[in-house]
């Protein structure tokens, strides 16, 4: 495999897909989080402390002119995982050409590794989340992620050397991986964090926050698809015979 | 009279680089910690204890962390 077009393939759609992730969030996110953090003002106002506004609309700059750039490096940092599974799975991948591979790997590293651990951990808007818990709830969200991740990896790496047709394969997959979230789902602790806003505000954050990062996989793995397919990193080397 | 002639032959290389793997394992694992997690570890390399209050890369980061699931504050 060609090392550069390999890593320019990966880095650049990852960094086209996160900035667009930003600009969509700065425009359908961000209306929550504003919201949240009014309630959250509202609030510390109410328990008697001295809340300085200068301070929260510095802040509120600062924390808004970094969601591209938040976006543009989530981007990157997901792209480079998805360009390592890509490039060693791509044979056993199906569709015929590279953008349906890649739009279907996609698919699937959304779901493992985003839709399946919100299931478990869902996202929450400021308001939500107690300081002095975070390393817990940290370590909690990436047990879950890593039992997801290497559970599906685990199963695909087993089930390929299993001599039975590939519909059998898929069903022993899915139910294997099933199987190990839904005990991991029942055994891990939940959240400890108690939510003292409006759950119509968390539901709707969650939802709209979910799409974009749905949406983000699927241009992730088209842009992906499109740059793998035009620059041919895995293939090939011209070599001239006599 | 003896003829010859040349062609090109397209071979496909499937192994991947280990070189671009290093890269992006390193692109991967910094940049999740940076969007993801960091409480004020990274800038505390230059910054010290006062990195951990400031939190200036979290609050950077705050509303992209919020909006993809990572855990916050």
């Amino acid at each position: 495999m060609r090392t550069l077009p390999f890593l320019l393939v990966t880095v650049v759609s990852g960094a086209i897909a996160g900035t667009i992730l930003g600009l969509i969030n700065l425009g359908v996110v961000e209306p929550f989080i504003d919201k949240a953090i009014e309630l959250e003002i509202q609030n510390d106002i109410q328990a008697g402390q001295t809340v300085n506004m200068n301070e929260i609309t510095d802040y509120r700059t600062w924390q808004k002119g970094g969601e591209i750039v938040g976006g543009l490096v989530y981007g990157i940092s997901l792209s480079s995982l998805f360009g390592i599974v890509f490039a060693y799975s791509r044979k056993s991948l199906p569709g015929n050409n590279a953008k349906l591979k890649a739009i279907f790997l996609a698919s699937i590293m959304c779901l493992v590794l985003f839709i399946v651990p919100a299931l478990k951990y869902p996202s929450n808007p400021p308001a939500v989340g107690d300081p002095s818990t975070i390393y817990y709830r940290q370590s909690l969200f990436v047990a879950f992620l890593v039992i997801s991740g290497l559970s599906v990896l685990g199963v695909a790496v087993l089930v390929k050397k299993l001599n039975q047709t590939v519909r059998k394969k898929m069903v022993i997959a899915c139910a294997t991986y099933g199987a190990i979230v839904i005990v991991s789902y029942i055994v891990m602790p939940s959240n400890p964090d108690k939510i003292s806003i409006s759950m119509n505000l968390i539901e709707t954050f969650r939802v709209v926050s979910a799409g974009t990062i749905v949406m983000f996989w699927g241009v992730l793995g088209l842009i992906f698809g499109t740059l793998w397919h035009r620059f041919d990193p895995h293939n090939f080397e011209k070599i001239t015979v006599f | 009279m003896r003829m010859s002639y040349t062609r090109q032959l397209l071979v496909e290389r499937s192994d991947v680089s280990k070189v671009a793997i290093g890269v992006l394992v390193a692109i991967m694992l910094f940049g999740l910690f940076a969007s993801g997690f960091d409480q004020g570890h990274l800038f505390s390399l230059v910054e010290g204890k006062e990195a951990f209050d400031n939190k200036w890369l979290h609050e950077f980061v705050h509303d992209m962390r919020h909006a993809s699931g990572f855990p916050c504050h």
